[in-house]
């Protein structure tokens, strides 16, 4: 099963998509673009976009911090500065920004508790926002499902879809 | 078989470690299954997150995975990944003449799922596949490598693969994969068999296969 709305899958050539690879950031001004995070699991997707000139960025981070070296945000402490930086490449204001955020799940039950790695994520999102003074508009945390998620540039709206269904944020 | 880090012998030991072990999995399935079994050639390599996550597919495809974690001398993770629609019919096989498999749950939103007794056969099959596996490698120590209860999962290929993934480039940037794929005679049906070992393993198995290979 193929979730991404143009059917080609993340090997996809379609020039309106931005794929963030596992570590990566993608960005954009074009309201035409939608900027793409396919199988998150305990890896949480966090979305900047600035309503105001329609520019946004959105970072797949793997972990909540750790030593540098990898892909640019593999960590969450180290690449949240990243994330705010792409967005005001293209244009936008972290200050004008709403932020989304979705994935963090426990994927694996022998996997809980101290390697919950996907809480640990998420708590390092929502803290890493909290420091600079910022707070998410809408969230998608938690749970034990995998998730793709898909915004909008144009409407900064956030497609999330899993196996079990697909909710708007 | 490409591994990139180490020496030229820790690679070659290691590959070499790591190809028998694939072996004895692919020796089991073939016992486990009763049917014929085409193991195809194994694959030892050094790759990065995302790479390991291509090798097996699309990251947004569903998959049907057993997964099993290992500590003891060696710690990490393994997978054995097949399609949604393959599993089914290889628990189908397992199955068979034991008791009827009836129909495949599926959701209130048509999410793909297994039944119980098919997520039970999975996981025996996952079971015994890994550990054969796992048992070649032990045989390196004077203490055996213990699998976790294995746990059947139907999800996004990314979604089970970055939390292992996760856990085991904190502090590098690449992962040895071993993995193998298999094709189950008449029913066609393709699957994957994946060994992920932390670091500090695999040199701990490196050092161990040099002293028992001299």
């Amino acid at each position: 099963m193929t979730l991404i709305a143009d059917g080609r899958g993340p090997a996809s050539t379609n020039p309106a998509l931005s794929v963030a690879g596992i570590g990566e950031l993608v960005s954009s001004a074009d309201p035409d673009h939608t900027l793409v995070c396919y199988g998150l699991g305990s890896c949480v997707a966090l979305s900047a976009w600035d309503p105001r000139v329609r520019a946004a960025a959105m970072a797949h981070f793997m972990l909540p911090s750790g030593a540098g070296g990898g892909p640019p945000v593999k960590f969450v402490d180290e690449g949240f500065d990243r994330l705010l930086a792409a967005l005001r490449a293209v244009g936008g204001s972290s200050a004008r920004a709403e932020f989304k955020a979705a994935g963090g799940a426990s994927m694996l039950a022998v996997m809980a508790g101290a390697l919950d790695i996907g809480r640990r994520n998420a708590q390092a999102v929502e803290a890493r926002l909290a420091g600079a003074g910022l707070r998410l508009a809408a969230s998608d945390l938690g749970g034990s499902a995998g998730r793709t998620v898909q915004l909008a540039v144009g409407n900064g709206r956030l497609l999330i879809k899993s196996v079990s269904g697909t909710k708007t944020l | 078989m490409t591994l990139t880090a180490g020496s030229a012998t820790w690679q070659e030991t290691l590959s070499t470690v790591f190809l028998h072990a694939l072996e004895r999995a692919g020796d089991a399935l073939v016992a486990m299954s009763g049917h014929e079994v085409l193991v195809k050639a194994a694959q030892v390599r050094m790759r990065r997150a995302a790479d390991v996550i291509d090798d097996c597919g699309s990251p947004d495809v569903v998959v049907a995975g057993v997964y099993v974690g290992f500590s003891g001398p060696l710690r990490g993770h393994a997978l054995l990944l097949l399609t949604p629609d393959g599993a089914r019919r290889f628990a189908g096989l397992l199955l068979d003449g034991v008791v009827a498999p009836g129909p495949s749950i599926v959701g209130p939103n048509g999410e793909l799922a297994l039944g119980p007794l098919q997520a039970s056969a999975l996981q025996e099959l996952g079971n015994v596949t890994i550990s054969a596996c796992l048992n070649e490698l032990g045989a390196y120590f004077d203490e055996p490598v213990q699998p976790t209860v294995p746990q059947a999962i139907v999800e996004l290929t990314g979604a089970i693969l970055d939390a292992v993934l996760a856990d085991l480039v904190a502090d590098v940037d690449q992962v040895l994969t071993a993995r193998t794929s298999f094709t189950i005679g008449g029913e066609s049906i393709d699957g994957t068999i994946l060994i992920l070992p932390d670091a500090p393993s695999l040199e701990r198995l490196a050092q161990a296969a040099a002293v028992s290979h001299r």
